[in-house]
């Protein structure tokens, strides 16, 4: 039974941070219907620059606020100067996409070497509670606690507020929503870089969590953050909520009991949901 | 898209020229440049694999290596274990015909799923593919009885293909011979149906024809084409690891047929030219400064400016030249006439 309770701690801190890079990947597709694959590179941006700043100023929240300023500067520069050349079309935005990710990702190796680099979890979150011979590690329920925060977070703004709304509306109807002179380019470099910093965050907090950052994390996580989008619903809030804990809590279960079979698991469950409900599990209904 | 069925007669010329001169070549360079350009064969087949799919279906297939480095590793894992005789190179070459399209069925099977074509079904295929091509690297790396894991096979090859300027002439042949046969592949009804699935999938629909099943087809020789090229790839290195595996390895294709121009089959031949020279000569700038050992940064930015400013390669520009020539013949022999008439 204790090993259910530890499980599912690492599932749902597994999935807070797939959460995290996901959610931006989803808004980014829905809104802008870009398919953004400098996300895993943004992610290990994000590990690096808390790994640097954290080992130059020993200060924790200094170095996450660091990393996820850099990775905004990076949405921003992205979008404006390469990505919003190639707005509808779909193959031309992989391929640019992918081209700044294989540059950013080498210039990571230019800058701090290609072999990983080790980091310790903060002291105040360095330690763990046994109850009752249930082993819980503090910096997975912080991750849970973050993510849960950030989740609450992005759906007041989406929901509540006004830049929310048009940022909604622009989801379903874009071009309607520049009718009513509404400038919405501002909003898609706006939501590309939140975006680009949620997946700093995520690379910032995924770094104390393995102990270690290494250049090829960006693209082991950037394909499980596509797979929730694919299982959760492109474009929906939701959905890449839902999808992230479901596959954190597999990705968990699967890694105890079937360590082999990990990326299977996670690419049967997206053909799974791709053959029986092809908009995802929480996909809305709308056609664009 | 650019399909020019007759080959002018000025082009057989040109053909011919440069046939004679890539069979000289050998004799009259270096060793590493015959190497140089035994790659660029190869390497031109498995793009104009690619450039099936990307060009002439319209799919980002971004697991396509999968093909590519099964092939050498089959044809590895038979040298190694069984023995290295030309037999069992063709073998390899039948292994890989059935791995590469049972391979392609499974992956068309999954992909395909989602119909209807448009954005989502190009992002779900690309994501899709993308995770099929990790598995396969995944499963090289874990089994390290057969695949020797990350460290890489290398293996003995049969005499015959030892020799560098022999097998220079191999890959040209084997150039030569998958061109024609991708070629007509392409000039075949089943390649008109891809192209018209590519423009407009619901209308081929209409038209009767079964959409999904043309794809598989597509997929499979594309599958094939990429796997023989990697049996090739395996021979030449002597040496396969979980590298040709990569999605790296996959977006090699994706850059060699967009430098080249997708949709034009032939393309590929130039992108990989192109994109492999510039490689060897960048690594020969070392010397003067170490930031010319980073590949990746000139790969990556050769996407990003190819992608914004030649988004039809060298072929795009080639045919827009010709295209505008003719025209101007056109218009001036207009002109003629109607000065005539007047």
């Amino acid at each position: 039974m204790n090993i259910f309770v530890t499980l599912a701690i690492n599932g749902l801190a597994q999935g807070a941070l797939l959460f995290l890079l996901a959610s931006g990947l989803s808004i980014i597709l829905g809104l802008m219907g870009v398919v953004n694959f400098t996300h895993g590179t943004l992610f290990i941006w994000g590990g690096y620059v808390y790994i640097w700043v954290y080992t130059l100023t020993e200060s924790f929240v200094f170095a996450i606020l660091a990393a996820v300023v850099v990775t905004f500067i990076m949405g921003m520069f992205f979008e404006r100067f390469f990505v919003s050349r190639v707005y509808g079309n779909v193959p031309a935005q992989i391929l640019i996409t992918l081209g700044l990710q294989v540059i950013f990702t080498e210039l990571v190796r230019v800058i701090w070497g290609a072999t990983p680099l080790s980091i310790g979890r903060p002291d105040f979150l360095a330690g763990a509670w046994d109850i009752g011979g249930v082993v819980i590690v503090h910096y997975r329920i912080f991750l849970i606690a973050v993510g849960l925060f950030i989740a609450v977070g992005i759906h007041l703004l989406l929901n509540k507020t006004k830049i929310g709304m048009i940022v909604r509306a622009g989801v379903q109807r874009p071009d309607m929503v520049r009718a009513l002179g509404i400038n919405i380019n501002t909003y898609f470099t706006m939501v590309f870089a939140g975006g680009a910093a949620l997946a700093g965050l995520a690379g910032a907090l995924y770094a104390p969590l393995v102990g270690s950052m290494t250049s090829t994390a960006g693209m082991h996580n950037q394909v499980l953050a596509f797979i929730v989008v694919v299982v959760g619903g492109m474009g929906s809030f939701i959905g890449s909520a839902g999808g992230s804990v479901l596959l954190g809590l597999m990705g968990s279960g699967v890694a105890w009991f079937a360590p082999g079979l990990a990326t299977v698991a996670n690419v049967g469950l997206m053909a799974i949901v791709l053959a029986f409900k092809p908009s995802g599990l929480f996909g809305l209904a709308v056609k664009k | 898209m650019i399909l020019k069925k007759d080959i002018s007669k000025r082009m057989m010329i040109f053909l011919g020229i440069l046939l004679i001169a890539l069979v000289i070549l050998p004799h009259v360079s270096t060793l590493s440049t015959t190497t140089l350009f035994s790659r660029i064969f190869i390497m031109a087949i498995y793009a104009m694999s690619y450039d099936i799919l990307r060009g002439y279906m319209g799919f980002i297939n971004l697991g396509h290596a999968l093909f590519f480095g099964s092939g050498a590793y089959i044809v590895g894992i038979l040298f190694n274990n069984i023995g290295n005789t030309v037999p069992m190179f063709l073998v390899a070459i039948v292994i890989t015909l059935i791995y590469s399209s049972i391979a392609a069925l499974i992956m068309g099977k999954i992909v395909f799923r989602s119909k209807g074509g448009g954005a989502a079904s190009v992002v779900a295929g690309a994501m899709t593919t993308l995770a099929l091509g990790e598995i396969v690297r995944h499963t090289a790396e874990r089994w390290r009885d057969v695949t020797m894991g990350a460290d890489g096979l290398s293996f003995r090859i049969p005499p015959v293909f030892a020799d560098r300027t022999m097998f220079y002439y191999y890959a040209l042949i084997f150039l030569i011979v998958m061109t024609l046969i991708l070629r007509q592949f392409i000039n075949s009804p089943t390649g008109r149906v891809l192209m018209s699935i590519r423009e407009n999938e619901q209308r081929a629909e209409f038209l009767g024809f079964d959409t999904e099943k043309y794809k598989l087809i597509g997929l499979q020789v594309s599958g094939i084409a990429s796997g023989f090229s990697g049996v090739m790839f395996g021979v030449m290195n002597r040496f396969v690891n979980t590298e040709l595996l990569t999605v790296q390895q996959t977006l090699n294709a994706l850059l060699i047929t967009l430098v080249g121009g997708t949709g034009t089959l032939y393309g590929a031949i130039i992108g990989s030219g192109f994109v492999n020279i510039v490689q060897s000569q960048l690594l020969n700038f070392r010397r003067v400064h170490p930031i010319f050992e980073r590949w990746l940064l000139f790969f990556g930015a050769m996407y990003v400016i190819v992608v914004i400013f030649m988004p039809k390669g060298f072929m795009g520009l080639y045919y827009s030249i010709t295209d505008k020539r003719k025209s101007k013949l056109q218009n001036q022999t207009i002109k003629e006439t109607s000065g005539k008439t007047s």
